[in-house]
């Protein structure tokens, strides 16, 4: 998968958890997960679960860790898919 | 200047069943605090509100350590949760007070890399609030959390501001304070128009918001 095809994945990833549909719309890799989507830190590990569903992957704590901005969680996708 | 941090979880935004599935709790909770859980609390505490006081308490220790450790990364399995005490009165814990009762709250240790934390958390049916410092002396911490009409982000934000701008105004009345976002994330409070020598935390779930600072009088 390319990163702009799971950039496009990740929104309805988020969507649950984020009022900000302006911004999740036009997110890219520097959009930060809780100042920008505004996304409360208690969902994010609802974030790592889904992300792992989604796309049948495990995602480690140090990985976990990573996962702040949506850059970083493409990163960690693209890394996971690729041990595969 | 002290380090302090606070988290607040509202329990009526959680998942309880998936709170209880093991590839979700095993991402805030390490396999020797679930031996901690078992040994020890599960008799007294439900699970979830085990794994959620231990995301709170984590939560804090982060907002605590990271005011001075700029680019430190929010990690749930580095924060050692060492010891939980639990409360020994099911009494009615107050919403606000200066210091916590002992008898009616949860004490706890924690543990980031060697450097030792200290916590103290309401646990109740509908919120966890935890409050972390770094020197085990909440005797004067000044502290509250409150149910908020609106669960939107902005408004909660918005709220969390004024209910503290308000308590200040009380304990500071000749002053004049301001409260603004540092480049790191963390709020800074002006006093005057200089950087008030307390820091202030907040933190905001669903219908709850709540402050912790420890004033300097």
């Amino acid at each position: 998968m390319t990163r702009e095809e799971i950039l496009n994945e990740l929104k309805s990833v988020f969507a649950p958890y984020t009022t900000n549909k302006e911004m999740l719309a036009n997110i890219n890799d520097q959009t930060d997960l809780i100042t920008d989507l505004k996304i409360n830190s208690a969902n994010l590990v609802d974030i790592i679960i889904d992300a792992e569903a989604k796309y049948n992957i495990e995602i480690d704590y140090d990985s976990a860790d990573k996962m702040i901005n949506v850059g970083s969680c493409i990163d960690v996708i693209s890394e996971k898919l690729n041990q595969k | 200047m002290p380090g302090i941090g606070n988290d607040i979880v509202a329990m009526s935004a959680i998942d309880v069943e998936r709170t209880n599935q093991y590839r979700f709790f095993s991402k805030i909770i390490v396999a020797q605090e679930q031996q901690l859980y078992n040994d020890r609390l599960a008799s007294a505490l439900a699970f979830e509100h085990f794994v959620w006081l231990a995301w709170s308490m984590k939560e804090s220790a982060y907002k605590c350590l990271q005011r001075y450790q700029h680019n430190l990364v929010f990690s749930p399995s580095n924060v050692l949760i060492g010891e939980v005490q639990l409360p020994a009165n099911n009494a009615k814990p107050p919403m606000e007070g200066i210091g916590f009762d002992d008898l009616l709250v949860c004490k706890s240790q924690l543990n980031f890399r060697g450097q030792h934390l200290f916590s103290r958390s309401i646990i109740t049916a509908q919120y966890i609030v935890s409050v972390v410092n770094d020197t085990n002396d909440f005797s004067h911490t000044c502290w509250r959390v409150k149910k908020i009409g609106s669960n939107d982000t902005e408004d909660q934000s918005l709220a969390v501001r004024d209910m503290l701008l308000h308590k200040l105004h009380e304990l500071y009345p000749a002053d004049e304070f301001k409260i603004e976002k540092s480049i790191f994330g963390f709020p800074v409070l002006l006093k005057n128009g200089a950087e008030a020598d307390f820091p202030v935390t907040f933190a905001h779930h669903d219908h709850y918001a709540g402050y912790a600072f420890i004033p300097d009088i």
